[in-house]
C-alpha cells in the first residue's frame, strides 16, 4: 500500500507541475464565471443557463485535464527511462499502474473539486445564500464520469501512443456521451442497428448517463429517485474502472518496457 | 563464497516486425559471478550488455534460458530489496532535487522517514554531490552530477548486488576518475558489482573478473590476470645476412615479421620456447639481437584481439 501511495504522490506532484493543467483549471473557472452574464441576458431561465453553464465547463475543463493528464503518465515514465529506477525497486507492475491511476485520479479531483467549489459559492450567492443539491450532485457526478475517463485513458496507454490515445479516449467518449443515439439505435426495427446500439450500451462506458442536466433538457426522461440513480451511477463507475484497470494491469504485466 | 548471479542459456531475441528481420541480441549466455566480484562487463556498442541486465532486473522477458539473483529466480520481487540498478543515460524525473528523488526512491523501499533521511545523506555524501546542489532541481545538473546522484539512488537501500550500466561514460576526467574511485570502493563493503562497460583502463584497474560479449555471444571470461596472461616478446635483429636465407627460415618459426629497412627485422612472439629458437637462427646466421623486449598484454589488446579473431570467423 505505501508503495501505491508513494508512486500516487509523485504522479500528483509531477501532474501538478505540468502548466497545461492549470491552463485548462482557469478556462474552466472563466467559463463558470462567465454564467452569470448569461443569466443578464435572459433573465427569464436564467438559473437553468447558469447551472447547465456551469456544469459544462466544469466538464469540458475536467475533460481535456482528465485527458492530457493521464494519456501521459506512464509513457512519459517509460521514455525518459525513469521507469527502470523504479521497476528494478521493490515495485510490483501492478502496484505502479495502480499508483498512476491514484495520481492521476487525484489530480483530476483537485480540479474539479476547485471548479466545484467556484461554481457551488457563485450559484449559493445567485440564489440568494441558498445551496443548490442538484448541483453538488452533479459536479460529483462529473467527478466520477472523469474517473471512468481516467480509468479509459491509462487502459489505452498501456499499449497505445499518447496520439493515438487521445484520440480513443476523446472518441470513446463522445460515443458513450451520445445517450439519446443509442437508445435510438436500441429502439430501432433494423435488426442490425439495434445490434450495434446493444453492443455500444454495453461495451462502450455509458458517459452520457453521468450528465443530469440532460434530464432537465430531456423532461421526458425524469429520474424518479435521485439518490438510486446517482449511487447506480458511482457504481457503475467503479466497477467499470476496476475492470479496465485489472485488464490494463494484465498488459502491462507483460509489456517490456 | 556464495554465488550472486548464476545465468544459464539466456537468450533474446528480437523481432522487428515491419522488416522481417531478427535480432539476436543475447545468444545462450552462461555466466556465474560470485558474491564481492566487482566483475567487469565487456563489449562493443550493441554486444548485448544492456539486453542481459535488463533481463535480470525483470524489464524485458527472455527468449529462453533462466538466471537467479541472490538465489532467487529473476524479476524476484522481493529480491529486489537487495538488488540496485544504475541504467544507462539516466534522465530523472528532472523537476526534482536531488534529494526529493532520493527521497521518492527511499519510500519505494518502504524506508522509514528517519532511515530514508539518514540514507539520503550518506549516499550524496558518498558520491560527492555538492552540499549546494542537494535541494537544487535536478534540470541544472551537468552531467557529472546527474551520474553522481544516479550512483547515489543505487546506493540508497544498502543493496548487495549492483547493476552499473556503462556508470563512467562521457564524464570529464576528474568526476571519471572519482566515480571510477566510488565504484571500486564499494568491494570493500562487501558488495558485489556487476559493471558493464566498455572503458577498457577502468575495467583493468578495478576489476577483479570481466566477461567480453561480442553479438551476444560470450567469448571470454576470467580475471584479468589470465586474459591478459602469455607475454609477448618483441625482438629486434640485424646483420647483412638476414635478406638472404634466414629470413624465410624465420618467418617458418614466427610469421608475425617486420622489416625495417635492408637490416633489421622486428619479430613478435607469444612463446619463449620460439624466442629462443629465433636467438639461435640469428647467432648461427651470423647476425646480431639489438634487443629482446617483453611486453605484458593489455586488457585493452586482449579485448581487440579476442573480438578481431571472432569478427574474422564469422
Ligand atoms: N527493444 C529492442 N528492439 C529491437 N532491438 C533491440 C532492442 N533493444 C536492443 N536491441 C538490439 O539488441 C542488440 C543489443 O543491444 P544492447 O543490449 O543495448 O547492447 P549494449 O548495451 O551492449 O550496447 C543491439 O543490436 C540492439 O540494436
Ligand atoms: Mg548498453
Amino acid at each position: 500500500m505505501s508503495v501505491i501511495y508513494a508512486v500516487a504522490h509523485q504522479t500528483v506532484r509531477e501532474a501538478l507541475r505540468r502548466r497545461i493543467m492549470w491552463i485548462f483549471l482557469i478556462i474552466g473557472v472563466f467559463l463558470i464565471a462567465l454564467g452569470p452574464v448569461f443569466g443578464f441576458l435572459s433573465p427569464r431561465d436564467s438559473l437553468v443557463i447558469l447551472k447547465s453553464l456551469g456544469l459544462a465547463a466544469i466538464l469540458l475543463a475536467g475533460l481535456f485535464t482528465t485527458i492530457v493528464t493521464c494519456i501521459y503518465l506512464i509513457p512519459v515514465e517509460i521514455d525518459r527511462r525513469t521507469i527502470y529506477t523504479v521497476l528494478s525497486k521493490p515495485v510490483q507492475r501492478y502496484q505502479f499502474v495502480l499508483g498512476k491511476f491514484i495520481g492521476g485520479f487525484f489530480t483530476v479531483f483537485i480540479n474539479i473539486a476547485a471548479m466545484g467549489i467556484v461554481f457551488l459559492v457563485m450559484l449559493y450567492f445567485q440564489m440568494g445564500h441558498h445551496l443548490a443539491p442538484d448541483m453538488v450532485e452533479g459536479v460529483v457526478l462529473t467527478f466520477f464520469q472523469l474517473m471512468l475517463l481516467a480509468a479509459l485513458s491509462i487502459f489505452f496507454s498501456t499499449f497505445a501512443t499518447p496520439v493515438v490515445n487521445f484520440f480513443l479516449s476523446f472518441g470513446i467518449f463522445m460515443v458513450g456521451n451520445l445517450t439519446s443515439v443509442t437508445d435510438t439505435l436500441t429502439t430501432s426495427k433494423s435488426p442490425i442497428a439495434a445490434l450495434a446500439g446493444r453492443i455500444i450500451y454495453y461495451l462502450l462506458p455509458q458517459f452520457g448517463n453521468f450528465n443530469i442536466m440532460n434530464s432537465l433538457i430531456h423532461p421526458g426522461q425524469n429520474i424518479t429517485n435521485m439518490q438510486v440513480y446517482i449511487r447506480n451511477c458511482i457504481v457503475y463507475a467503479i466497477i467499470y474502472s476496476s475492470v479496465l484497470l485489472a485488464i490494463a494491469i494484465l498488459i502491462f504485466d507483460s509489456r517490456e518496457v | 563464497m556464495a554465488t550472486a548471479i548464476s545465468i544459464q542459456g539466456l537468450t533474446k531475441k528480437y523481432v522487428d516486425v515491419w522488416q522481417k528481420q531478427e535480432v539476436i541480441a543475447v545468444n545462450n549466455l552462461n555466466l556465474e559471478v560470485q558474491e564481492g566480484e566487482i566483475f567487469g562487463f565487456l563489449g562493443r556498442n550493441g554486444a548485448g550488455k544492456t539486453t542481459t541486465i535488463k533481463m535480470l532486473l525483470g524489464l524485458v522477458f527472455p527468449t529462453a534460458g533462466d538466471a537467479a539473483l541472490l538465489g532467487a529466480p529473476m524479476g524476484d520481487n522481493n529480491a529486489k530489496n537487495f538488488l540496485a540498478y544504475l541504467p544507462e543515460e539516466t534522465y530523472f524525473y528532472d523537476s526534482m532535487s536531488a534529494w526529493d528523488l532520493m527521497d521518492y526512491y527511499g519510500r519505494l523501499f518502504k524506508l522509514p522517514k528517519n532511515v530514508r533521511e539518514q540514507r539520503i545523506s550518506i549516499c550524496l555524501e558518498k558520491v560527492r554531490l555538492q552540499k549546494d546542489a542537494w535541494h537544487r532541481n535536478i534540470r541544472g545538473y551537468s552531467k557529472g552530477m546527474r551520474q553522481r546522484t544516479g550512483i547515489a539512488q543505487a546506493l540508497i537501500n544498502d543493496p548487495k548486488l549492483l547493476f552499473l550500466d556503462e556508470p563512467t561514460s562521457g564524464l570529464d576526467p576528474i568526476a571519471h576518475a572519482e566515480l571510477r574511485d566510488i565504484v571500486a570502493s564499494l568491494k570493500d563493503e562487501g558488495k558485489t558489482v556487476f559493471l558493464s562497460s566498455h572503458q577498457l583502463a577502468d575495467v583493468e584497474l578495478i576489476c577483479t573478473r570481466v566477461a567480453i560479449i561480442h553479438r551476444g555471444k560470450l567469448l571470454r571470461v576470467g580475471t584479468i590476470q589470465e586474459l591478459v596472461a602469455g607475454q609477448r616478446t618483441e625482438i629486434t635483429v640485424q646483420g647483412k645476412e638476414l635478406m638472404n636465407g634466414t629470413l624465410a627460415k624465420l618467418k617458418n618459426i614466427s610469421p608475425d615479421i617486420e622489416e625495417q629497412g635492408m637490416s633489421t627485422l622486428v619479430i613478435q612472439s607469444d612463446d619463449t620456447a620460439q624466442v629462443s629458437a629465433i636467438i639461435d637462427v640469428v647467432r648461427g646466421a651470423d647476425c646480431s639481437v639489438l634487443s629482446i623486449v617483453p611486453h605484458k598484454r593489455t586488457l585493452e589488446e586482449v579485448f581487440v584481439e579476442t573480438v578481431r579473431r571472432e569478427e574474422e570467423s564469422l
